[in-house]
């Protein structure tokens, strides 16, 4: 996969668990143009093993002088958030992937109403920059803890007006989805990002009011989990090689020289689906995307979340 | 027709079934159709309410509809009359709303077409074609609509070329592509025959 070298050119401390990074390109050019909703990859090399994390780009899509990224620090990581934030500084370069949209707004949509929680607030940024440029009729729920970790509030406050309602745990404000969701002119859609006891009660209200599946969006990365190392064989390459503990099966095939294909590496784009040729044990499929059938049927897994436990996988690849 | 592969552009109509999930279930069907809306209601009752638009013709449903639908039936006498109280009943919608056809493809996407003035969008429609296969083509060189071409080749409304009618539909317009058929050697025509009968 191609990338683009960047250096750090700002870092801002955002809330207490939440850095803001601002990257330009390192020989001085534009970067490429993206739309609201888009991600990159950033490729981090901590101490000789490659991460790759996805984050959302929260700048205007109309800015390619620079890209706009936050980062929520996630203790029980597998480090790269902590990389982030404890070993990154201004001025280093960095690799990333281009920006790739797997949140798109409806281009058809006649109502937006956009579902925040905590860190979730970051692919609605850039498209908040696309709604307000486009006149849009749009609404924007935020929830978040306390008023410390409200990232980005007053900035959304100046730029969404009243599009914006937010709701801060501490005091006692709850979102009531289904009020929100009951009474909404046809052409609505609902994007939600944020925890995923959040996500799934959006997608459960909005199906239950009878909401068509295309007028519900939701993105939720799923950080790949640890779990027991195993070995997979790569039969097209014709390889073995050792997944630990700690490394997703992806990251395992990538450090070991194999190009595989990847987006979002959580397991919700389909793009690094593998056909399954032979196992001997359980799949761990921790994904989004594969069907419960699919999954079943132990003949195609997704590397990037996914896991396996016994002692034979060959991969098609 | 052609053979051997799918064009992705001809729509593919299913059967029509209940939405579990719905505030309001509107069916709208036209002539024929009506066997298909008989069909949906022996399959239950949804708990929600329900509204029927049937526009009658030749074939007509309306007597065993009325039997058969409790409340919230509407028997038109054309589709523009049912076109009408479609317009007139859209505007009290709201998000929840779960739309069913049943009628000829002609039809099926004049209804698409005036409900998507409303924010509905085609995918969020569950249509069943029933009546005739005749097709709407338009003609690529003068743009003209011709209705009911049951033939492989049909002459255009507007400019009176001979058109070969296509497997390329297109929704915007609810019709396929026309194209001229004798354009090479003019005069010279394949046989025509009945294949959308
Ligand atoms: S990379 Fe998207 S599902 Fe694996």
């Amino acid at each position: 996969m191609s990338m683009i070298n960047v250096k750090v050119v700002a870092i801002e401390q955002v809330t207490p668990l939440v850095k803001h990074f601002t990257f330009v390109k390192e020989d001085g050019s534009s970067l490429p143009a993206f739309s609201g909703g888009s991600h990159v990859v950033v490729s981090l090399d901590i101490g000789g093993r490659i991460h790759r994390n996805p984050y959302s780009l929260m700048g205007s899509p109309m800015e390619n002088e620079a890209y706009h990224i936050s980062v929520r620090k996630q203790e029980n990581s597998r480090g790269g958030s902590v990389f982030m934030h404890e070993n990154v500084t201004v001025g280093m370069p960095l690799k990333i992937t281009y920006p790739v949209n797997l949140f798109s707004l409806a281009k058809k949509g006649r109502k937006h109403i956009l579902i925040a929680g905590g860190i979730g607030i970051t692919p609605f940024m850039s498209q908040i920059a696309d709604l307000n440029r486009m006149n849009a009729n749009y609404e924007l729920h935020y929830a978040y803890r306390s008023p410390e970790h409200g990232a980005f509030a007053a900035q959304l406050k100046e730029k969404c007006g009243d599009h914006l309602h937010c709701y801060i745990d501490s005091q006692g404000q709850r979102l009531d989805l289904q009020a929100l969701l009951n009474d909404q002119p046809l052409g609505t859609h609902v994007y939600v990002c944020g925890p995923n006891a959040m996500v799934l009660a959006t997608l459960d209200t909005a199906r239950n009011l009878g909401w068509p599946e295309n007028h519900i969006h939701s993105e939720q990365f799923l950080s790949p989990p640890t779990g027991e190392p195993f070995k997979i064989q790569l039969a097209r390459s014709n390889i073995e090689i050792q997944v630990s503990a700690e490394m997703s099966m992806l990251e395992a095939i990538e450090a070991a020289g194999v190009e595989a294909d990847y987006l979002c590496r959580g397991g919700v784009c389909g793009r690094c689906e593998l056909d399954v040729l032979e196992t001997d044990g359980a799949l761990e499929h921790n994904d989004h995307f594969l069907t419960d059938t699919e999954k079943a049927s132990c003949k195609k897994i997704m590397p990037c979340v996914s896991r396996a436990k016994g002692e034979r996988l060959v991969l098609d690849l | 027709m052609e053979h051997g592969y799918t064009i992705k552009s001809k729509p593919i109509y299913g059967a029509l079934a209940w939405h579990d999930k719905a505030t309001v279930h509107l069916v709208i069907a036209q002539s024929q159709g009506g066997l298909a809306v008989l069909k949906l209601f022996e399959q239950m009752q949804p708990k929600q309410p329900v509204r029927v638009l049937y526009a009658q013709q030749d074939t007509d449903y309306a007597k065993t509809l009325k039997k058969v639908v409790p409340e919230g039936l509407d028997v038109l006498n054309s589709e523009q009359e049912l076109l009408d109280v479609l317009k007139s009943i859209m505007p009290t919608m709201r998000m929840g709303l779960r739309i069913y056809i049943a009628g000829s493809e002609g039809f099926i996407w004049s209804v698409a077409e005036a409900v998507k003035a409303f924010g509905v969008e085609n995918a969020d429609l569950m249509k069943e074609q029933t009546d005739t296969l005749a097709r709407t083509i338009y003609c690529v060189h003068c743009k003209a609509i011709t209705h009911n071409i049951t033939t492989n080749i049909g002459k255009c409304s507007g400019c009176g070329r001979m058109l070969f009618v296509r497997d390329h539909f297109s929704r915007q317009m609810g019709a396929y592509m026309g194209l001229m058929i004798d354009a090479e050697s003019p005069g010279e025509l394949p046989a025509i025959e009945e294949i959308y009968p």
